[in-house]
């Protein structure tokens, strides 16, 4: 654990320092773990190649090193020569296993290793029967070749199904083929990326990502957004020269993947493909181990319980068999009956498509999912480590606040905004428009007239743009007006000045004045005035008037949003006249005691859809942890909009303020919520972190660095939570592997990080992975009711030979008959049950506890084996008793007559009426026997089918033909029934025959009993919940039906009773005493609470476990109530 | 590694010690003795409602059954044929006609097998009227015809106590299967062909080996509890080529075009094959 740490962390690269502290561990670990070896050679290598020297050389320099020319560039020949010994320019991808591997995992996993026993044993006994020269030696050598092709054919698909989702991901990442400018032969050709070869002349412009690891020779202006590879979202400049003896700081370098945000560049590849420092990272950050998957842990459980219960019957039964004097052979074939029949041949297959199915329908709800096993470990999620930029917010910034008339206005922050909402008719905003639309050089590209604003193209930086749309959403045409205004002189924006100021001609031909616009940082330009517009009337700007503008600057600050001031002023006609020549440089004309008009704030608003899905996360148990780069502040503000911290909640900090007192005397256990500063968190020790993820609900880390999201991910598995983390950068790698599902970013995602991920959210949009979430709990709930409707006909299957072997009847089932229910008629039902609709209450209540809830428990195994199977195989041995009564061999006749019945020597087999049989025709009773066992037991499946659609809910409440598919299933089931009996019944080999229809009906009573029993079980477990998790949701909270009302609370079963009223109102998440803290509180709706502190629940007593009552957005409402 | 796995190994033994019995809340299994006992009582209970309705349907069924006849006779359309006396070996008879204790086990079958026809336990046998269906549908009470041990001459045992093993001519007596209300058409008989020529003559009794009409229908064990299903004996004189060789015989029914003897599948429905082996 402590290497794999260490290792993650040499990912971190912010300059050598770092890297030689990796080496120094390393080194230090070199004696404590020679495993670590290979891991330390690539950080070793990785410290090599970073001491490249080739930006401290210069330009023939490098011509020399690389054999190129900066004006020619390489030859095509030179280049074809130089990428057959390197190889193409691309991430060699994540060493896949071999695919023969792969196979032969699917070959030997699971149950098949039970089977292949079973097969083995059939060769054995068909060799020692062979021997032994017994007529009925080859049923054994066919009955090991069918098991033998069973696992095989299951394997294959299995195989073939995990190959196809591999294939989606493949097919995903191959969509868009990068190209570069390279220049060769003396000639610029667009050359697809992988093409380049050290030594390539590239030319990169805004917008570009960076093909290579490139040594910058020429630049204009050029930026590069670095932080795929360190984490720092600030873009940094880059230029030809050496800054930096690290090349990791210097700016003449340009690295692979990263972006060129604005200007040109043109650079000499100096490293391609897995060379490049992101290739190392890369390759480096796949070595952090997978996890397994929490399905995957569960389906290896469930392997273990059936294999258990399969071997354990089977050796029990064998040691039955020899001590009842059984041949040792004939109790070999008892035990491969056994196994067989208690191994669910088909279930893994079926796992694998309801898996793969659920897969589909999350990729069309844009969540892809490279593994299908992630599909459920979404469902068991409890932390959701979730990016800020992107995925919550729309990353774009927005004109969310305006202030003038000494009044804040809020503005309309939505995705497709067309209007805005505010009250436009003081003409202090006329003036706020007029220099928001003119002092502002960002431009939409041309040619989007078609679109949506927001959706259009802009030029501009980040604030402008948002300031364009903003204007020209409200006042229309920008460019037009612009135009009327025409611009006679500019300053840009420049970090000295902190503002940007123009010079226009006014729209109006009356009025020859100019009017000088300027806007900037608003302290540096309130400083410039002297008036202040009020109403549309120049007033003095005396201090009250100066302190509301704080207060309101403050305000707006405070959201987090990035804040404007806007002035103008009208030049005097006298002093400029028309035509006048204003000079930038020199000034000629006035900054100072200008008319202040307003101010703007802008943010990158939360996407519309996200205070919704975390209000779902919430109510699902999931706790949303906002990770980001951004400012405190500014993320504190986004986690209040969206409510990761609710409205009534509150940190430490918040609490110090209201209460007037220093941060340490807060009882920090009162603060549900904590922002959390990247600097605060480099200082801590994982105990710490503890603390802070166990005490606060509501949880924001701010200014953190994508390496310490691997921290936090790690912080959250010690508490024993599944994690979910999004991510799109190549630092976040390491972070994605570590989690146990890592969701990388569609849209924003670096390849890097969408190779560690186990998901790809197509539309960076955290609402998805909510819908993910619920797809997940879906598919594990469905699981459990298609294993408990496979694991019940186990039963129905093993009874008979158990029989066979105690009472020494004929055989009432056989070997290929069972294979015929587990792989034919049991496969298309059980697949079925994974299109069942949720149980109403799947997004409100927590996510599954991977220590307790397990897919396979005693109670199903219990339910399944010892109940429905028992009912099951009564049934059936009514059928195959009544079969053989109406033909002569009365139920007494048949005890005990095995050996002779199964001797070839005796042909003259005498029945209950003094009939005489010959051994064929026994045999040919027996399959119609099989038959008959094999259609009841199919009948039965029909109803077992129909009660396992729901777990709680009665069939009536969930609707027997909501689910289409399940009525598919049952007509195939009974289809493939009468195909076998009617259609292959003359097939010796398949021991089928055909079957008198009457037969059909003898188990249908018994159907129509499981049905009733189980309908009377979920009443009773509605009616009297007991211990078990039995979350009760208001019903005015969700539509009202009476389906969102599982659990009646006033039967609890340990007669805790929940009084008052207003009973029904309460959303009660658990009462059982558990020794986790968190489940001692019942959380009532904040809907129901009339005021804060007081909840509608007056008249509550209750003696369970729940110590105190909370709202449901975490606030305390009442501590410790009447226990 | 070895250091690690020991103490998780000894405290899971200690969990799972707690596990069988936990002294502090008296739980055996996890469970307490109550639960265990509410747990005990409603699985008799369920178990034993099953069982009673499996009981019950069970009865049911029975009731709609006749204790006369099979509800269904179409799994036996066709009798089978049958010898005795049965070697243990695959219908294969091997003696030597010289020592008495290699057939001994021989005769002492068909002696037994023979004893039910002696004359002594047919007195309430009637004699009824031969090459004819012997029709009694109408009759409540069912009367079983006699058959003769004389019929079977040489083989009846009354002449040769040792069946002709002792003068390598050894008896074999084939039935047919009773199957109830099989009425065979034309003038069933059984013939035997050995395999190769030459190594041995086959003697029929009754003469042809036929197999008289009156003998059928058969109404089944309650109605016709004094039945007796009508043999033909077959005796091999086994020539003194055919001494020491094996020798493949195949009898069948024939001449009734009702009883099959040419089943792919049942090699015993209307024939059936042995060997003999007989040495000096």
């Amino acid at each position: 654990m402590v290497k794999k740490r260490s290792d993650v962390y040499s990912v971190e690269i912010y300059g050598t320092k770092d890297l030689q502290k990796t080496e120094i561990e390393d080194e230090e670990e070199k004696h404590k773990d020679s495993k670590g070896n290979k891991k330390k050679k690539k950080a070793e290598d990785l410290k090599k190649e970073l001491d490249l020297d080739d930006h401290r050389l210069n330009t023939s320099e490098l011509e020399k090193k690389y054999g190129t020319s900066i004006d020619k560039g390489l030859s095509s020949a030179r280049a074809a020569e130089i990428l057959a010994r390197d190889g193409p320019n691309a991430l060699t991808p994540p060493k896949a296993t071999p695919e023969i591997v792969k196979f032969l995992k699917q070959m030997i996993g699971g149950f098949s290793i039970l089977l292949w026993i079973g097969a083995a044993f059939s060769w054995i006994s068909f060799g020692i029967q062979l021997a032994q020269e017994v007529d009925s030696a080859f049923d054994n050598l066919y009955l090991g070749v069918v098991l033998a092709l069973v696992v095989i054919l299951t394997g294959i698909f299995a195989y073939y199904q995990e190959a196809k989702s591999t294939n989606i991901m493949a097919s995903f990442s191959k969509m868009i083929p990068q190209q570069a400018l390279v220049l060769r032969d003396a000639e610029k050709k667009e050359l697809p990326a992988d093409q380049l070869v050290v030594g390539d002349i590239v030319e990169i412009k805004g917008g570009d990502r960076i093909p290579a690891d490139i040594r910058l020779i020429s630049t204009q202006g050029c930026k590069v957004d670095n932080s795929s590879l360190t984490g720092e979202s600030e873009p940094q400049s880059r230029s030809c020269e050496f800054t930096h003896e690290n090349p990791l700081e210097t700016r003449n370098i340009a690295f692979y993947s990263t972006t060129c945000v604005e200007g040109t560049a043109t650079g000499i590849v100096i490293n391609t493909g897995d060379r490049t420092i992101i290739g190392r990272i890369a390759s480096l950050a796949s070595g952090v181990g997978n996890e397994k998957t929490p399905i995957a842990i569960e389906i290896e459980h469930f392997v273990y319980l059936v294999a258990g219960v399969a071997i354990s019957i089977g050796v029990l039964f064998f040691i039955i068999s020899v001590s009842m004097r059984y041949k040792i052979l004939d109790s070999i074939i008892f035990l491969i009956g056994i196994i067989v029949a208690n191994v669910p041949e088909g279930l893994l297959a079926t796992v694998t498509v309801s898996l793969s199915l659920t897969a589909k329908r999350m990729a069309k709800k844009n969540c892809l999912v490279k593994n299908l096993e992630a599909v459920e470990t979404l469902g068991s999620t409890s932390i959701i480590c979730s990016d800020k930029t992107g995925t919550l917010t729309q990353n774009r910034m927005t004109v969310a606040h305006l202030w003038f008339d000494n009044q804040i206005y809020s503005a309309d922050t939505s995705e497709d905004q067309t209007t805005q909402p505010f009250d436009q008719s003081s003409p202090s905003w006329t003036a706020l428009s007029k220099i928001v639309t003119l002092c502002n050089r960002a431009e939409f590209r041309p040619g989007q007239e078609n679109l949506p604003i927001m959706k259009r193209v802009v030029v501009g930086d980040a604030s402008e743009t948002a300031l364009l749309k903003f204007s020209e959403v409200i006042l229309g045409d920008v460019m037009s007006i612009r135009a009327q205004n025409r611009k006679v002189a500019e300053i840009p924006f420049n970090s000295t000045n902190k503002f940007q100021l123009s010079i226009h001609e006014t729209d109006d031909p009356h009025d020859k004045r100019f009017l000088l616009v300027m806007k900037g940082a608003p302290e540096r330009i309130l400083e410039r005035c002297s008036t202040i517009m009020i109403n549309g009337k120049e007033e003095p700007l005396d201090s009250e008037k100066a302190e509301a503008f704080q207060t309101a600057y403050m305000e707006l600050g405070g959201m987090g949003e990035r804040v404007l001031g806007f002035c103008h002023l009208y030049l005097p006609e006298n002093e400029f006249p028309e035509g006048f020549q204003f000079d930038t440089d020199s000034m000629n004309f006035p900054t100072s005691n200008l008319c202040f008009v307003g101010l703007l704030s802008m943010i990158d608003p939360p996407r519309s859809t996200v205070p919704d899905a975390v209000s779902k996360c919430r109510s699902a148990g999931i706790k949303v942890i906002m990770v980001t780069g951004d400012h405190p502040i500014t993320a504190k503000a986004i986690a209040k909009s969206v409510g990761i911290i609710s409205a009534t909640s509150e940190t430490v900090e918040d609490i110090a303020k209201r209460l007037n007192i220093p941060v340490e005397q807060v009882n920090r256990r009162e603060a549900t919520a904590a922002v959390v500063n990247g600097m605060e968190l480099k200082d801590m020790s994982s105990e710490q972190l503890d603390e802070i993820l166990r005490g606060h609900s509501e949880i924001v880390f701010a200014r953190t660095s994508p390496q310490q999201k691997l921290i936090i991910v790690e912080g959250c598995q010690r508490q024993g939570a599944v994690v979910a983390v999004t991510g799109d950068g190549v630092n976040d790698s390491p972070a994605l592997k570590k989690a146990d599902i890592g969701i990388a970013m569609g849209i924003a995602g670096s390849d890097a990080a969408k190779n560690a991920a186990d998901m790809v959210l197509l539309d960076d949009n955290f609402a998805s992975i909510v819908t993910g979430v619920e797809e997940g709990r879906l598919i594990f709930d469905n699981l459990k009711k298609t294993i408990a409707y496979t694991l019940t006909k186990n039963i129905a299957e093993l009874c008979p030979f158990l029989i066979y072997i105690i009472a020494s009847i004929p055989m009432p089932i056989g070997t290929i008959t069972i294979l015929f229910i587990d792989l034919g008629t049991d496969i298309i039902p059980s697949v079925a049950l994974a299109y069942e609709k949720a149980e109403s209450d799947i997004m409100n209540r927590r996510p599954r506890n991977k220590r307790k809830d397990r897919l396979v428990n005693q109670q199903l195994a219990v339910y399944s084996y010892l109940q429905i199977g028992i009912m099951q195989s009564v049934g059936a041995f009514v059928t195959y008793f009544t079969v053989y009564a109406e033909q002569g061999f009365l139920p007494s006749t048949l005890l005990g007559v095995r050996v002779d019945w199964e001797s070839n020597a005796i042909q003259d087999f005498e029945d209950s009426y003094g009939q005489q049989w010959t051994k064929y025709q026994r045999t040919y009773l027996q399959w119609t026997g099989y038959t008959a066992f094999f259609v009841s037991i199919t009948i039965q499946q029909v109803a077992d089918l129909i009660i396992r659609k729901t777990r709680r809910n009665s069939i009536f409440r969930q609707g027997l033909f909501r689910n289409k598919v399940i009525w598919v299933g049952i007509f195939s089931q009974i289809g493939i029934a009468l195909i076998l009996t009617y259609g292959l019944g003359h097939v010796t080999a398949l021991n089928f025959t055909p079957l008198r229809f009457q037969y059909w009906f003898v188990a249908v009573p018994f159907a129509i009993l499981i049905w009733v029993y189980d309908e009377i079980r979920k009443l009773l477990i509605r009616r009297y919940p007991g211990r078990g998790t039995s979350p009760c949701c208001p019903s005015a909270l969700t539509n009202g039906s009476e389906e969102h009302h599982p659990g009646r609370l006033k039967n609890n079963s340990e007669g805790k009773e929940l009084l008052g009223p207003a009973c029904s109102e309460i959303k009660f998440i658990s009462t059982r005493a558990n020794p986790d803290k968190e489940q001692q509180v019942l959380l009532v709706p904040r809907l129901f609470l009339n005021s804060p502190g007081e909840p509608k629940v007056s008249g509550l007593t209750f003696a369970s476990g729940a110590r105190e009552v909370r709202a449901d957005n975490g606030a305390v409402v009442n501590k410790e109530v009447n226990v | 590694m070895s250091k690690e796995t020991k103490k998780p190994f000894r405290q899971s033994m200690a969990e799972w010690r707690q596990f069988i019995y936990n002294p502090n809340s008296g739980e055996f299994l996890g469970r307490t003795a109550k639960s265990w006992g509410l747990i005990l009582l409603f699985y008799l209970v369920f178990y034993g409602f099953l069982a009673a309705l499996f009981t019950f349907t069970m009865w049911v069924m029975l009731q709609t059954l006749s204790s006369d006849i099979p509800k269904y006779r179409d799994r036996i359309s066709s009798p089978g044929l049958m010898i005795s006396p049965k070697p243990d070996t695959a219908l294969e008879f091997y003696f030597n006609r010289s020592d008495s204790q290699s057939y001994s086990e021989y005769v002492t079958t068909l002696q037994n097998f023979l004893e039910s026809y002696n004359d002594s336990k047919q007195s309430q046998n009637i004699e009824c009227t031969s090459g004819k269906i012997f029709d009694q549908s109408e009759a409540a009470v069912k009367k079983a015809c006699r058959f003769n041990l004389s019929e079977l001459g040489q083989c009846s045992g009354k002449e040769d106590a040792n069946f002709g093993y002792s003068k390598g001519t050894p008896c074999v007596l084939v039935k047919m299967n009773r199957v109830i209300g099989l009425k065979p058409e034309g003038e069933p008989h059984i013939q035997c062909t050995p395999k190769e020529e030459g190594m041995v003559n086959i003697n029929y009794f009754p003469p042809n080996g036929a197999m008289d009409l009156k003998y059928f229908p058969y109404y089944g064990k309650s109605l016709h509890a004094h039945y007796l299903q009508p043999l033909v004996a077959v005796q091999l004189a086994i020539t003194p080529n055919g001494t020491k060789e094996e020798i493949a015989i195949e009898c069948k029914i024939l001449g009734s075009p009702n009883l099959k003897n040419q089943d792919e599948r049942d090699k015993f429905l209307g024939r059936i094959a042995f060997k003999v082996l007989m040495s000096e």
